[in-house]
C-alpha cells in the first residue's frame, strides 16, 4: 500500500514537505515510523528518545486527525492514508 | 472570513464588514513581529488543518459568548519585523462577550491550530518552541 507523508517544521526539514512510501499490508504507525527512521537517523534523534520511546512532543495527525493513543499507534494504516508529523504548534 | 495567506490584510476592511446594526462592540486582536535579536520570520501552516480548526474555534466562540461575527486571518511565508500576523475580529452585541470572545480564540489558537513559526537569526534560525 501508498502511505502518503507530510512533515511540518522541524519535520519537515527532515523528511521534506511530501513523500509517499509503500508498505506492506497491515502495517502500522508505529511500523512506518520504524521504516522511515531506519534510513534516516536525524528523523530517528528528532522523533524517538534514548531508549526508543516515541518523543512526547511528537505530534502525529492521520488523514487530518490526531493520533494522541497508543491504540492509534496500531491500527493498520490503509492505502492512500495520509499522515503528517510535526513538533507542538506555535501560532499566532 | 476564515484565512490562512501570504498576503497582509487590511484591518479596516475587516471591521467594516463586521459592523452591523446589532452590534455594539468590536474588538480585535493583532499579533505582529516582534524583535526579539531576529531579522525575520517564516512561518507555515498544515493549511487544510488550520482551516477546519479555526472554523471550529469561531462556532465555539460564536455559540459560548453569543457573538454576531467572528473572522481569523492568520499569515504564513516570510514576515519582517513589525509585520502583521495574525488578526481576530470578534464582533457582538456587548463589549465583555467581543473581548472574552476574541481572547478565548487567540488562546486556543496558540495550542490548537497547526502553524508553526521559525526565527531567523543572523547566527542561525530557531524554530518557537510550541506551547
Amino acid at each position: 500500500m501508498i502511505i502518503r507523508i507530510r512533515g511540518f517544521a522541524s519535520f519537515r526539514e527532515i523528511l521534506g514537505k511530501e513523500i509517499t512510501m509503500e508498505l506492506k499490508d497491515g502495517s502500522n504507525m508505529n511500523d512506518l515510523l520504524n521504516v522511515l527512521s531506519a534510513s534516516n537517523q536525524k528523523l530517528r534523534d528528532a522523533a524517538f528518545d534514548e531508549s526508543g520511546g516515541l518523543r512526547e512532543y511528537v505530534m502525529l495527525m492521520k488523514n487530518r486527525k490526531r493520533i494522541d493513543s497508543p491504540e492509534g499507534l496500531l491500527a493498520e494504516l490503509q492505502d492512500g492514508d495520509e499522515i503528517a508529523i510535526f513538533p507542538p504548534v506555535a501560532g499566532g | 472570513m476564515i484565512d490562512i495567506t501570504e498576503a497582509d490584510f487590511s484591518i479596516d476592511e475587516v471591521v467594516k464588514k463586521a459592523r452591523s446594526g446589532d452590534v455594539g462592540a468590536i474588538v480585535t486582536f493583532l499579533g505582529t513581529v516582534r524583535n526579539d535579536d531576529i531579522k525575520s520570520m517564516e512561518l507555515e501552516a498544515y493549511k487544510e488543518v488550520a482551516i477546519s480548526e479555526l472554523e471550529r474555534m469561531r462556532d465555539e466562540a460564536v455559540s459560548r459568548f453569543h457573538l454576531r461575527s467572528v473572522d481569523i486571518i492568520h499569515r504564513i511565508g516570510s514576515l519582517s519585523i513589525g509585520d502583521n500576523i495574525v488578526l481576530i475580529v470578534c464582533a457582538a452585541g456587548h463589549r465583555k462577550e467581543a473581548f472574552d470572545g476574541c481572547s478565548y480564540i487567540i488562546e486556543e489558537l496558540k495550542v490548537r491550530v497547526p502553524i508553526w513559526k521559525k526565527e531567523i537569526k543572523d547566527d542561525g534560525h530557531r524554530w518557537v518552541n510550541g506551547q
